[in-house]
C-alpha cells in the first residue's frame, strides 16, 4: 500500500473540523503534484472522539496516529512525516494520566483494549468507495451464502453465532428470521431500523456512514435467508452523510449487480429503499417505525401481533437494527462457530457502546460481551477527568438505568443489565462523576422520555408527566414526605401499564437512582440538601473570607450586583440579589479559587 | 376453532378473534375505554389488559389474537391496581371532583340548577351525566381518590360549528372519534395533533370542522365515551328514557334511526340505529319537530284574516270547497308522506276528480336500488350528483358491499368533497356532463366539445374497461343517459316514497298543473310550488307556513309523530313510528284525508286508484350562451327538504352548513359584476327573474353561478343567464 493519510470525516469529525484538513491536504498534494506519491482516504469516523480531529499516517506499512489536528499542521504532517517518516510529537497522543505518548494507533489503550470487528473496517474503506469494501473481502459472504448454503443454513448459522439484536431487546437475530421465514406470504419486507434517537448513542450512524456497504450485505444474506425482495432502511433525516452513504452505496450495488434483480447470478432478487424518519425518538420502536413507514403518524401499536406476523402493509416484515445487519457478512465468512467464541454464554460478539459523559477518552467503543464496566470505563475509556471520583454509569440511553460504582465489576451482557435494573439499549453509555445530581440526572431523561413519548397510551403520557412533577418538586426542595414511594410506585405500574418499549422503560432512570443512590433523594427531601450541589434552589454561592484575594472580579461579572465588598478586602455574596447564575465561580481566578458552592441553600 | 382458557374456564374461538371478543361472548367481563365494535381495535387506553400465563408483561386483550393454548386470566390484584392507576392517571387529565366525591349519590338531587355552567369542571356541569362510560368504570374499579395532581388543559370550548360542540379539556384521548371519522366515514376530518402529554384530537391546522370535510354525520359524537363532543341541540334537556326505533324519511334512503324520548314524552335526540346516517336524521329531526316558525293549528281566512279555528270546521270548509270545485281542483302534493296517505290521497283525488302531480320527473319503470347486484370489480359512474352530501349513507353502503374493488369516477362541473375524494374526477365544462359520459361509451357527437381532455377520457375508458360498469345519476339533473346495454344506469331518486308514486302515476307535471287555466282551486300538501295565476281558493296543508296568501291552512305532523310505512330507494317499505304524541293540534295526513271523505261521504278504503301517467320527464335545453345571457346558471336538486322547506331556512346550523337560498357565485364573475358575499342579485333569463343574495365560491366552474332547486323559486334545469347586482346591502 502506497503511503496515505487517512482523515477520520464522520459527521463529527467534520463537525470538529475535518473538511478543512481535507481540503488542506489535497490543496497541497494538487500544488505540489505528489499524487503519486501517497493517497488522501477521507473514510467515516474512527472511533476515538476525543481525539477528533485526528488522522493516521499510513507509512512504511505502520500507522501513525496523530490527533485534534488543525489546518496549518497538514502540510508538516505531509512533509515530515509522510514523505520522510519523521514522527511529530506534538500531534501524539498522551495519555492525560500517565502522560505516556503513544506513536502507533494499535498501541493506544483505547484501541488496544477493543475488539473492533465492525468498526476496524471504518479506517480502511472510503464509504463512497465500493472497491475498497470488496477489496477487504465485502460481499464475499454474500457470495458464499448464495452460492454454498441454502436459505435454511443461513438461518441456522445465525441461529448456532447466538447473535442477538443489538437494538436493545436481545431478541435471537435467528429465531426472528425463521420465525418469518416460516410465515406464509409472497410478500416479506426486511427493515433496517436506524432510527437511533437515544441521545448520546451514535454507533448506527458511524457504521453507515462508514461503511454503509456491511449493512447493505447483511440485509441482502437476510432477505435471502427469509425470502424477502424489499428491503427499507428506515434513517433519521438528522443523518445527512448517512442518508448520502448509503445512496451512494446502494446505487454502486445495484450497478455491480449486487441488488436488483437476479444478484450475482442467482435467481434472488432484492431491493433497498431508503425511508427518511422526521426524528420522533418512538419511530425507533419496531410497530411505531412501521406504521411511519406507511406514511401515517408514528405511535405504536400492542403486540402480538408482532412484525415478523403482520408487519409493514400487514405482510410479515422482520426488522433489525444496524449494528445487527452489520454482524450478518462477518458470521457468514467466518463461521457461527467463530462469532460464538466470543462473548458470554447468553450474549454472543461484539457490542459498540458509545461512551461519553464525564471520561477521559469519549468515543465509540467496540467490546466482547462479558467485558466490565470497570475494563470500558478505565482501561479503554482511560478513567474520569480532573482526578474526580466515579459516581455512575446510564447504561442504554434515556430508557436504561444509572448503575453505581459498587457494580463495577459486573460483566455486560443483555443479562446482567437488565438483572440491575438497566438494559443494554442501543449501547449509550454515559459515565457520571461525583458531581452529577442523581435525582438531577433521572429528571433529565424522564423529562426527554416524557416529551418524546407518542401519547397514546395513558401510563406513559401521563404517568411519567406526573413522575416529572414529582422530581421537579424534589429538586425545588419541595418534595414531600411518601414521594420516593410514590415514584416507585408510579414508575413500576408505567413500567408494566404501558403500551410499547418506550413506556415500559421509561422509568428505569427514576427507579435505578431511587435503588442506588436513595440517600441523595432523602437529603434533597429531608434535608433540602443537593449532596452534588447541582440543583439550583438547593444551593447557594458563598466566597470564602479565607481564600479570597479582593481582585474585584467576581463584583464586576455579577450580573445581579450581589457581589459587594471593597478592593483588596474580601467580598461577601448577598443571598437576596443572587440568582445562582454561576458566573462568579466562573471567573474567580484558578490562584484563589474562593467561590463555593454550598446546600441546602442560606436563606 | 381454537381452544384457549380465560379465567380458567375452556373457550373457543374463531381465526382472527380477539381475546376481548371471545370474553365478551362468553360473558366475562373486560372493562374496555377506547374499544368499540365498529371500530378497529387500538389497544390504546389499557384497560382491557390481561395477563397471560408465561408472558412477562399484561397485554391488551382488545389487540391480543386468541391462540391455542393461551391461559388467560383477566381478573387479578395485579390488573386491579394497574386499571385502577391507569384510569386515576386518565381522570387527573379530567374533570372528576363529582366522580370521587363521597356524596354524589346525594348531590343529584340539589343542584339541578348548576348545570348550565358553561364550563364542565364535574359530573353535575355536564351534558353526558349519567351517560359516560368514565362513571361507570369509576365504580367498577371502585376509585375512591385521585393521587395525583389534576391538570385542566383550559382549552375553550369549541362552539363556533353547527350541530355539536367540542369541549376538548373533557377527551380522554381514546381515539373512537378518530378512527370512527376515518375507517368508517372515510372522511378523515379528525386526527391527533402533538404528541406525548400535549396529545390533542382536532382538525388539521385546528380549522373549524365548517372548513374541514367534516360531514356532520355526528358519528363521532355518538361514540365519544366521555362529554367532550355533544350534539348541540338537547345538550341540556333530560336524559333520554327511552328508544323508538324508527325511520327517517328525509331522504329516500330511509335510514334506521333510533328516536330517544325523556320522561315526559320529549323528543330529544335522533341517533343512528347501529348504522350510518347523516347530518339531516342526526341533527334535523328534533328541531324542526320543535321547530318555533310550526304551525300546529288549523286555520282559515275570515274577513281577510287568519284566524285558528278547530279541525271540523276548517275540514268542512276545505270539504266543500273541494266539492265546489270537483274537475277544477289541482292537487299538488310532497312525497313525505306515509305509503297509506298515499294511497287515501289518490283515492280522494279520483273521487274529487282532481288533476294531481308531485315535484318529481318519475320513471314508470320505478326500478329499486339492489345492493347485492353489485359484484366486486365494479366501477360507479355518478355524474352530477354530490353523493358524499346528499347520499352519504348509501356511498358508505356501496363501499361496503363491494368492499373488494370497487372505483368511484365522478362527472360533475362542480368541485365538492365527493369530486375530491373520488377515485378519478372528471371535470367537464357546465353542462357539458352528460356528453362526457357519451363520449365515454363511443357514442353521440364524435367532436370533443366537454373540455376534458382526450388522454383523461381514454385513461377513463381504461378504468371502464372489463368491469361492470354503473352510472349513478339524480333524474333531477338529467337528460336521457346514452349507454350501451350493458351498462347499467341507476336513478337517485332524492325523496323517500319516489318508487309508490312512480307506481301511482301522476296527472302530468307540477308546472301543467300550475299553467291549467280551468283550475281555480289548489290544495298544496306538503310542497311550496311557484304560483303563476290566482286561484278561488288556496288550501295548504304543511307544517310550517308557505310564501304566499292561502285561505286554509291544515298543520299536519311529521314523520315521527305517525304510523305507518315508507318506500325507499332499495325498494324496502320500512315503518314510521308515532314515537310522540302529535306536536299541539297537528294530525296525520292519513287521519285529514279519512275525515275529508267522512264528511264528502265517500268510502275511501273501497277503491283502487285510477290508472294514471307513469312516465314523466322534463325536457332539457341545451344552454348556450349568449351575448344577451352570458352566464351559465346550474341548477341541483337541493335534497335538504322538508314539506317544500329548505331545511337551511329552517335551521341555522343547515343554513351555515350550506347556503340553500342563496345564488352561488363563481369567483371570476364575482370579480367581474363586483360582487361580494351577501349582496343582492338578480338572475335574469328567458323563463325566469329572480332576486338573491349572492354567495361567492370557488368550487364553481368558471363563468358559472349555482342554484339550489326549490320548487318556489320555480328553477328547475340549467340554462344561461344574465346577473345583475341590484344592492350593496347586506343582509
Amino acid at each position: 500500500m502506497k503511503p496515505a493519510l487517512i482523515i477520520s470525516a464522520g459527521t463529527c469529525g467534520l463537525a470538529r473540523g475535518a473538511g478543512e484538513i481535507v481540503k488542506a491536504a489535497q490543496d497541497y498534494q494538487s500544488k505540489r503534484r505528489l499524487q503519486q506519491k501517497f493517497d488522501i482516504i477521507i473514510t467515516g469516523c474512527h472511533g476515538f472522539c476525543e481525539a477528533e480531529t485526528n488522522v493516521v499516517v499510513h507509512v512504511d506499512g505502520k500507522q501513525i496516529f496523530y490527533q485534534k489536528l488543525r489546518p496549518e499542521n497538514v502540510k508538516d504532517v505531509i512533509e515530515k512525516t509522510l514523505l520522510r517518516e519523521e514522527i511529530i510529537n506534538n500531534f501524539l497522543w498522551s495519555d492525560p494520566k500517565t502522560q505516556q505518548v503513544y506513536v502507533y494507533i494499535d498501541d493506544i489503550p483505547f484501541y488496544r483494549k477493543q475488539k473492533r470487528i465492525l468498526l476496524g473496517n471504518n479506517l480502511h474503506v472510503k464509504p463512497e468507495c465500493i472497491e475498497d469494501y470488496v477489496k477487504l473481502g465485502g460481499y464475499s459472504a454474500l457470495n458464499k451464502a448464495l452460492k454454498e448454503y441454502q436459505p435454511k443454513r443461513v438461518i441456522n448459522l445465525i441461529k448456532e453465532s447466538g447473535l442477538r439484536g443489538r437494538g436493545g431487546a436481545g431478541f435471537p437475530t435467528g429465531k426472528k428470521w425463521e420465525l418469518c421465514r416460516k410465515m406464509k406470504s409472497s410478500v416479506k419486507y426486511i427493515v433496517c431500523n436506524a432510527d437511533e434517537g437515544d441521545p448520546g448513542a451514535y454507533m448506527d450512524r458511524s457504521l453507515l456512514e462508514g461503511n454503509p456497504h456491511s449493512v447493505i450485505e447483511g440485509m441482502i444474506i437476510g432477505a435471502y435467508a427469509i425470502g424477502a425482495r424489499e428491503g427499507i432502511i428506515y434513517v433519521r433525516n438528522e443523518y445527512p452523510l448517512a442518508v448520502k452513504n448509503i445512496e451512494i452505496a446502494i446505487k454502486q450495488a445495484r450497478k455491480r449487480g449486487l441488488l436488483g434483480e437476479n444478484i450475482l447470478g442467482s435467481k434472488f432478487s432484492f431491493d433497498i429503499t431508503i425511508v427518511r424518519g422526521a426524528g420522533a425518538f418512538v419511530c425507533g420502536e419496531e410497530t411505531a417505525l412501521l406504521i411511519s413507514i406507511e406514511g401515517r403518524v408514528g405511535r405504536p401499536r400492542p403486540r402480538p401481533p408482532y412484525p415478523v406476523e403482520k408487519g409493514l402493509w400487514g405482510k410479515p416484515t422482520n426488522i433489525n437494527n444496524v449494528e445487527t445487519w452489520a454482524n450478518i457478512p462477518a458470521i457468514i465468512l467466518r463461521g457461527a462457530q467463530w462469532f460464538s467464541s466470543i462473548g458470554t454464554e447468553g450474549s454472543k460478539g461484539t457490542k459498540i457502546f458509545s461512551l461519553v459523559g464525564k471520561i477521559n477518552n469519549t468515543g465509540l467503543v467496540e467490546v466482547p460481551m462479558g467485558i466490565t464496566l470497570r475494563e470500558i470505563i478505565y482501561d479503554i475509556g482511560g478513567g474520569i477527568p480532573a482526578g474526580k471520583k466515579f459516581k455512575a454509569v446510564q447504561t442504554g440511553g434515556p430508557s436504561g438505568g444509572c448503575i453505581p460504582s459498587e457494580l463495577l465489576d459486573l460483566p455486560i451482557d443483555y443479562e446482567s443489565l437488565t438483572e440491575a435494573g438497566s438494559m443494554m439499549g442501543s449501547g449509550g453509555m454515559i459515565v457520571m462523576d461525583e458531581d452529577t445530581c442523581m435525582v438531577d440526572v433521572a429528571r433529565y431523561f424522564l423529562n426527554f422520555t416524557q416529551q418524546e413519548s407518542c401519547g397514546k397510551c395513558p401510563p406513559c403520557r401521563l404517568g411519567t408527566k406526573d413522575m416529572v412533577q414529582i422530581l421537579n418538586r424534589i429538586s425545588r426542595g419541595e418534595g414531600r414526605e411518601g414521594d420516593i414511594e410514590l415514584l416507585e410506585n408510579i414508575g413500576g405500574n408505567v413500567k408494566r401499564g404501558s403500551l410499547c418499549g418506550l413506556g415500559q422503560t421509561a422509568p428505569h432512570p427514576v427507579l435505578t437512582t431511587i435503588k442506588y443512590f436513595r440517600d441523595e433523594y432523602l437529603a434533597h427531601i429531608k434535608e433540602q440538601r443537593c449532596p452534588a450541589l447541582v440543583c439550583t434552589a438547593l444551593i447557594s454561592y458563598v466566597i470564602d473570607p479565607e481564600l479570597c484575594g479582593g481582585c474585584t472580579i467576581c463584583a464586576k461579572n455579577c450580573p445581579s450586583n450581589a457581589i459587594s465588598g471593597e478592593p483588596k478586602k474580601v467580598y461577601a455574596i448577598d443571598q437576596a440579589k443572587c440568582i445562582k447564575c454561576g458566573i462568579c465561580v466562573s471567573v474567580c481566578p484558578d490562584k484563589f479559587r474562593a467561590v463555593k458552592k454550598v446546600s441546602p441553600a442560606l436563606t | 376453532m381454537i381452544e384457549l382458557m380465560i379465567d380458567g374456564k375452556k373457550v373457543t374461538a374463531q381465526k382472527g378473534e380477539t381475546v376481548l371478543k371471545v370474553a365478551q361472548r362468553y360473558n366475562i367481563y373486560i372493562p374496555t375505554l377506547c374499544y368499540h365494535k365498529d371500530l378497529s381495535p387500538y389497544g390504546g387506553c389499557r384497560l382491557c389488559i390481561v395477563e397471560v400465563e408465561g408472558w412477562p408483561l399484561p397485554v391488551a386483550s382488545c389487540t391480543l389474537p386468541a391462540q391455542e393454548g393461551l391461559k388467560v386470566k383477566t381478573d387479578t390484584p395485579l390488573l386491579k391496581d394497574l386499571r385502577r392507576f391507569t384510569l386515576q392517571l386518565i381522570l387527573s387529565e379530567h374533570p372528576h371532583a363529582c366522580l370521587i366525591c363521597d356524596r354524589k349519590e346525594d348531590c343529584a338531587h340539589y343542584m339541578e340548577c348548576i348545570q348550565k355552567a358553561p364550563i364542565t369542571f364535574g359530573c353535575k356541569f355536564c351534558p353526558s351525566n349519567n351517560d359516560c362510560e368514565l362513571q361507570t368504570l369509576v365504580d367498577y374499579l371502585e376509585i375512591k381518590d385521585i393521587p395525583f395532581d389534576f391538570h385542566y388543559r383550559s382549552l375553550m370550548v369549541e362552539r363556533y360549528d353547527p350541530f355539536f360542540e367540542r369541549d376538548y379539556n373533557l377527551c380522554i384521548l381514546c381515539g373512537r372519534c378518530v378512527r370512527m371519522c376515518q375507517e368508517v366515514r372515510g372522511a378523515a376530518t379528525l386526527d391527533f395533533h402533538h404528541r406525548g402529554p400535549d396529545t390533542l384530537v382536532g382538525t388539521a391546522f385546528r380549522l373549524p370542522h365548517l372548513e374541514t370535510g367534516c360531514q356532520f354525520c355526528g358519528a363521532c359524537v355518538d361514540v365519544c365515551p366521555t362529554g367532550a363532543l355533544r350534539e348541540r341541540y338537547g345538550k341540556w334537556q333530560a336524559k333520554s328514557e327511552k328508544s323508538v326505533r324508527a325511520t327517517c324519511a328525509l331522504c329516500n334512503i330511509g335510514c334506521s334511526i333510533n328516536l330517544n324520548i325523556d320522561s315526559e314524552g320529549k323528543l330529544v335526540s335522533s341517533t343512528p340505529d347501529n348504522n350510518q346516517i347523516c347530518v339531516r336524521g342526526r341533527f334535523g329531526i328534533v328541531p324542526m319537530v320543535y321547530h318555533a316558525r310550526r304551525l300546529t293549528r288549523p286555520l282559515m281566512k275570515k274577513d281577510n284574516r287568519l284566524v285558528e279555528v278547530e279541525w271540523e270546521e276548517a275540514l268542512s270548509y276545505v270539504a266543500s270547497k273541494l266539492d265546489e270545485h270537483r274537475g277544477k281542483t289541482g292537487l299538488l302534493f310532497g312525497s313525505h308522506m306515509t305509503i297509506e296517505a298515499l294511497e287515501s290521497l289518490y283515492r280522494l283525488a279520483d273521487d274529487l276528480r282532481c288533476s294531481i302531480a308531485a315535484p318529481l320527473d318519475i320513471d314508470g319503470k320505478g326500478e329499486p336500488l339492489k345492493l347485492e347486484e353489485f359484484k366486486d370489480e365494479s366501477v360507479f359512474l355518478v355524474v352530477n350528483t354530490d353523493m358524499i352530501r346528499d347520499f352519504s349513507p348509501l356511498l358508505l353502503m356501496l363501499r361496503m358491499q363491494s368492499k373488494i374493488q370497487s372505483t368511484i369516477i365522478v362527472i360533475d362541473s362542480l368541485e365538492n368533497k365527493f369530486t375530491n375524494m373520488a377515485d378519478l374526477w372528471l371535470q367537464p365544462k357546465p353542462g357539458k356532463e352528460f356528453e362526457t359520459v357519451s363520449l365515454l361509451f363511443g357514442r353521440g357527437k364524435k367532436r370533443n366539445t366537454t373540455g376534458i381532455s382526450h388522454e383523461t377520457l381514454e385513461r377513463c375508458k381504461d378504468i371502464l374497461k372489463k368491469r361492470n360498469v354503473y352510472v349513478l345519476y339524480n333524474p333531477a339533473h338529467s337528460r336521457r343517459i346514452d349507454v350501451p346495454k350493458s351498462v347499467r344506469t341507476l336513478p337517485l331518486y332524492s325523496s323517500i316514497n319516489t318508487l309508490k308514486i312512480c307506481e301511482l302515476g301522476t296527472d302530468g307535471s307540477v308546472d301543467d298543473i300550475l299553467k291549467k287555466k280551468t283550475i281555480d282551486c289548489l290544495y298544496a300538501i306538503g310542497v311550496l310550488p311557484r304560483l303563476q295565476k290566482g286561484y278561488k281558493t288556496v288550501i295548504v296543508q304543511n307544517c310550517f307556513p308557505p310564501p304566499f296568501e292561502f285561505d286554509v291552512f291544515l298543520p299536519t305532523v311529521t314523520f315521527v309523530e305517525t304510523r305507518g310505512s315508507v318506500i325507499n330507494i332499495e325498494g324496502k317499505v320500512k315503518k314510521v313510528r308515532r314515537a310522540i304524541d302529535p306536536v299541539g293540534k297537528s294530525k296525520p295526513d292519513d287521519w285529514i284525508f279519512q275525515r275529508m271523505s267522512e264528511i264528502l261521504k265517500y268510502d275511501i278504503k273501497r277503491r283502487r286508484p285510477r290508472q294514471r301517467k307513469k312516465k314523466l320527464s322534463r325536457v332539457f335545453e341545451d344552454m348556450g350562451t349568449s351575448k344577451k345571457y352570458p352566464v351559465n346558471l346550474l341548477v341541483r336538486e337541493n335534497c335538504y327538504m322538508y314539506q317544500g322547506h329548505p331545511l337551511s331556512s329552517l335551521m341555522k346550523g343547515f343554513q351555515r352548513l350550506r347556503d340553500d337560498t342563496a345564488l352561488w357565485i363563481s369567483v371570476d364573475v364575482a370579480k367581474k359584476l363586483r360582487i361580494k358575499d351577501n349582496m343582492h342579485v338578480r338572475v335574469i333569463s328567458r323563463n325566469i327573474n329572480l332576486e338573491l343574495h349572492a354567495r361567492v365560491s370557488d368550487n364553481l366552474p368558471e363563468n358559472s353561478v349555482l342554484i339550489y332547486n326549490h320548487p318556489f323559486l320555480g328553477v328547475d334545469q340549467n340554462q344561461a343567464v344574465r346577473i345583475e347586482c341590484i344592492t350593496k346591502e347586506t343582509r
